[in-house]
């Protein structure tokens, strides 16, 4: 049996006084497609900032790609987080480059110096980055500022960013919660259709139960910064998510 | 396959960048680099004792009584000339804001054409922001002699302006629709802008307002050098008579003075919510409003009597404004101004010429200074969990000591350089420097060093920092973090700053040149003190002219650069 893509060991994380996640151990498998569900401040974007790296939590440890994150020296942290990729509902784009180079960021674990620098004025590696665009729909956008695109154009090449970086994993917070229902549904099957190709991970938070339901093989539930359900996705009945969902008891 | 169209993408930054080369590559080549004797090294010894005298300044009792003096002079100066500033800048910003004019007409954002009268009240206040405080002073001492109305008036009327044309793009650039509601309703304009516009802006016309004041601190002082009194005067009276013991003291005063009005102007806007100061990037307000409210009653209230304190303290002579003394005098000027001297023209253009060339070589040395020091001045980047700092979140322990050091270092060069006026620097750099561009240019190119510099840190440490993260997470290392997210993200706001303050800089040539650096700013204090009026009324003419150029240059690179 494969040795787990990701595991977390008790882990809790809390941002001040508020406990925003509390004691969660899990494991994720290469080849899985994972969706966190729950209502907002669950935990899901806090966990998926653990995943890749870009937070150290409070107590437990989180292990990528079998190293154990916490203890990791940044070089090395750098290493494994190039195989880690990360997309986000804001799409966190620099705005003012342009398309090009927003892509061929995704180059910079690899990239030395002046080839980075060379590339802002020549832009390099066009070949990957065109097919890449073309893979997710636009490839007539190379050259725009990214700025100028609407924000489903943004989010695709947030997403050719990501297969450019051609990572093992691809982590996603919320990326469709601001586009409407048939562009959410195009982005979720470019999110499903560029895991399966290459066998990738993907670990995707979403608002919509429906989309996680249809594309995802499981579905981990979390409720005020604890794992409630975490199971294949045909086995989630309306129950446990209605469960899900509702308010507190106490 | 490779058949791909590859771009050398020359953007309009790119070229701008290419012009902005060339045109410090002929200033340098105008400064005379390469052709003729630039060091003076026999003013070394006395360069050498200017600066051990910063070891021991004279902190005997009289000097620091005087000290403390002066000091209240130049704050008083700078917050009675601010408040003024302010009120003339909140009528001639909605006097010459566009959407008033709408509001006005009736027409309702609906109008193409702007409508004249606006377009009016624009020029209007193009000519008082033209011409330096320094200038005014000097007229008005012609005018009033020494009162410290002369110190007040000299910074309120270019500040005014200036806050006028600031504000009334504050005000266009702010969502209309609120307004258009309230004036569809029948509301009167006034009454309607009250109601929508004003609070709608007040967070970034206040966050302006602190600025303003920071730099009316410096302003003030300048004017002390025309004899108008606090520390600037002091500061030349002991450079004159080669007391660098008391000077040092002085610069002390300085110092303090200016770190701790623009560490308590950032607190404040901080505090009240309005992070960028320039009016880039604004943000709501993110203090819970109860809090924010009570503090906002407190600082109006502390801001109303110091004001009143202040005038009180320097009590400047307001009948003088309307005595029949100074409409006298006034007509003896224009008189004496008649007719132009137009033999000047040809050393007319000479002079303009050095004096761009000086303001280039300030801004290129300034920007380029302020850039290396911007990054270590700002907080979100070195220290523990900083952008480039490798480790995360939560420091473990006292891993490193360097990075507060050098924020520590960088925001006090920052502060020296900015504290003491340009003329003063000027003085000091012609200790070792013959007299001409370069000596005018690096003194300018020092004091604006220290400016841009802290502009530029909290441009970094108002950032976006999503996209930066996501650089971050994938596994970016700090060098191209840098390159591919920080920069591309900054770099325009830095230009923008660093054309406006290209304007600044062409307007202060004139305050270096009155200490014997070369351009328009020399020739203005020979016919100054010769009271050669008739040339004096063609350079300022000139002078003018070149102001308005360089003005309508850098906003059209401003504007491209984006």
């Amino acid at each position: 049996m494969a040795a787990p893509l990701f595991e977390l060991k008790q882990v809790s994380h809390q941002f001040g006084q508020v406990q925003a996640l509390t004691a969660i151990s899990l494991c994720i498998w290469p080849g899985d497609r994972v969706a966190l569900v729950g209502s907002s401040g669950a935990g899901k974007s806090t966990l998926i900032r653990l995943l890749n790296g870009t937070l150290r939590p409070n107590q437990g440890e989180v292990w990528a790609l079998g190293r154990n994150l916490n203890q990791l020296r940044p070089a090395r942290l750098r290493q494994v987080q190039s195989q880690i990729g990360t997309v986000y509902q804001q799409l966190h784009l620099v705005d003012n480059l342009r398309v090009v180079h927003n892509v061929n960021a995704g180059h910079l674990s690899r990239w030395s110096l002046p080839k980075a620098l060379l590339s802002l004025l020549l832009p390099l590696e066009l070949e990957t980055a065109t097919q890449a665009l073309a893979q997710v729909g636009i490839p007539e956008k190379l050259y725009a500022v990214t700025r100028d695109l609407s924000g489903g154009q943004q989010q695709r090449v947030a997403l050719a960013r990501v297969l450019v970086q051609d990572p093992l994993a691809i982590l996603a917070d919320e990326p469709i919660a601001s586009l409407d229902p048939s562009l959410s549904r195009e982005v979720m099957d470019l999110l499903r259709q560029l895991c399966q190709q290459a066998g990738r991970t993907l670990v995707v938070s979403l608002h919509d139960v429906g989309f996680a339901q249809s594309h995802c093989d499981r579905i981990i539930g979390l409720r005020q910064g604890a794992v409630v359900f975490d199971c294949p996705s045909p086995q989630v009945s309306d129950g446990m998510l209605a469960d899900l969902y509702s308010a507190p008891h106490e | 396959m490779s058949s791909l169209p590859r771009r050398l993408l020359l953007t309009p930054t790119l070229a701008w960048g290419l012009a902005g080369l060339g045109a410090i590559l002929l200033s340098l080549l105008a400064a005379g680099l390469f052709q003729q004797d630039l060091v003076n090294l026999d003013g070394l010894p006395l360069l050498l004792r200017f600066l051990s005298a910063s070891l021991h300044p004279d902190l005997s009792r009289e000097m620091l009584q005087l000290t403390w003096d002066a000091t209240l002079i130049t704050l008083a100066y700078a917050v009675c000339g601010t408040a003024l500033s302010l009120l003339f800048g909140l009528v001639g910003g909605l006097l010459g804001s566009e959407v008033w004019w709408l509001a006005v007409s009736g027409a309702g954002g609906n109008q193409v054409q702007p409508p004249p009268l606006w377009l009016g009240m624009r020029a209007l206040l193009a000519f008082p922001r033209a011409i330096h405080e320094l200038i005014w002073g000097l007229f008005f001492v012609g005018l009033w002699g020494l009162d410290p109305l002369t110190a007040v008036l000299a910074i309120a009327i270019p500040f005014g302006a200036i806050v006028a044309k600031v504000f009334s793009e504050i005000l266009d650039d702010t969502p209309r629709q609120p307004l258009q509601v309230l004036l569809n309703s029948g509301v009167s304009p006034l009454s309607a802008c009250c109601y929508s516009l004003l609070p709608q802006a007040f967070l970034n016309l206040l966050s302006y307002a602190f600025y303003r004041f920071e730099c009316s601190v410096r302003s003030a002082t300048v004017l002390g050098l025309i004899g108008a009194g606090g520390l600037g005067y002091q500061l030349l009276l002991s450079f004159q008579s080669l007391r660098y013991d008391q000077l040092w003291t002085f610069f002390y005063a300085l110092f303090v003075l200016n770190g701790l009005v623009d560490w308590s102007s950032a607190r404040l806007r901080q505090h009240l919510g309005c992070a960028s100061r320039m009016a880039l990037n604004f943000k709501p307000a993110a203090a819970p409003l109860l809090a924010q409210q009570r503090s906002g009653w407190l600082l109006g209230l502390g801001s109303a009597l110091l004001i009143a304190y202040c005038f009180w303290y320097i009590h400047p002579d307001f009948s003088r404004l309307w005595s029949a003394t100074t409409g006298q005098r006034l007509v003896e000027i224009y008189r004496a101004s008649q007719p132009p001297d137009w033999q000047l023209l040809p050393e007319l253009v000479s002079a303009a010429l050095a004096t761009v060339a000086m303001s280039v070589l300030a801004i290129a040395f300034a920007a380029s200074g302020g850039l290396l020091l911007a990054f270590p001045a700002a907080h979100n980047f070195f220290l523990p969990g900083g952008l480039l700092n490798p480790g995360r979140g939560s420091g473990r322990g006292s891993a490193s000591r360097w990075p507060w050091l050098s924020l520590l270092l960088a925001r006090a060069l920052l502060l020296i350089t900015r504290a003491i006026p340009a003329p003063i620097w000027a003085l000091a750099v012609v200790f070792v420097l013959f007299p001409g561009i370069l000596p005018g240019a690096i003194a300018l190119g020092l004091h604006n060093l220290g400016i841009l510099g802290r502009l530029m840190a909290e441009v970094i440490e108002n950032l976006d920092q999503r996209p930066l993260e996501a650089l971050k997470a994938q596994g970016a290392p700090a060098g191209l973090v840098l390159l591919y997210g920080v920069l591309p993200l900054s770099l325009p706001q830095f230009l923008a700053y660093a054309l406006y303050r290209w304007e600044v800089c062409l307007r202060e040539t004139v305050i270096v040149g009155f200490v014997g650096a070369a351009g328009l700013g020399r020739l203005l204090s020979e016919q100054l003190s010769s009271f050669d009026y008739p040339g004096l009324v063609l350079t300022l003419g000139c002078f003018l002219l070149l102001t308005f150029a360089v003005d309508w240059v850098s906003s059209r690179a401003r504007r491209s650069i984006r």
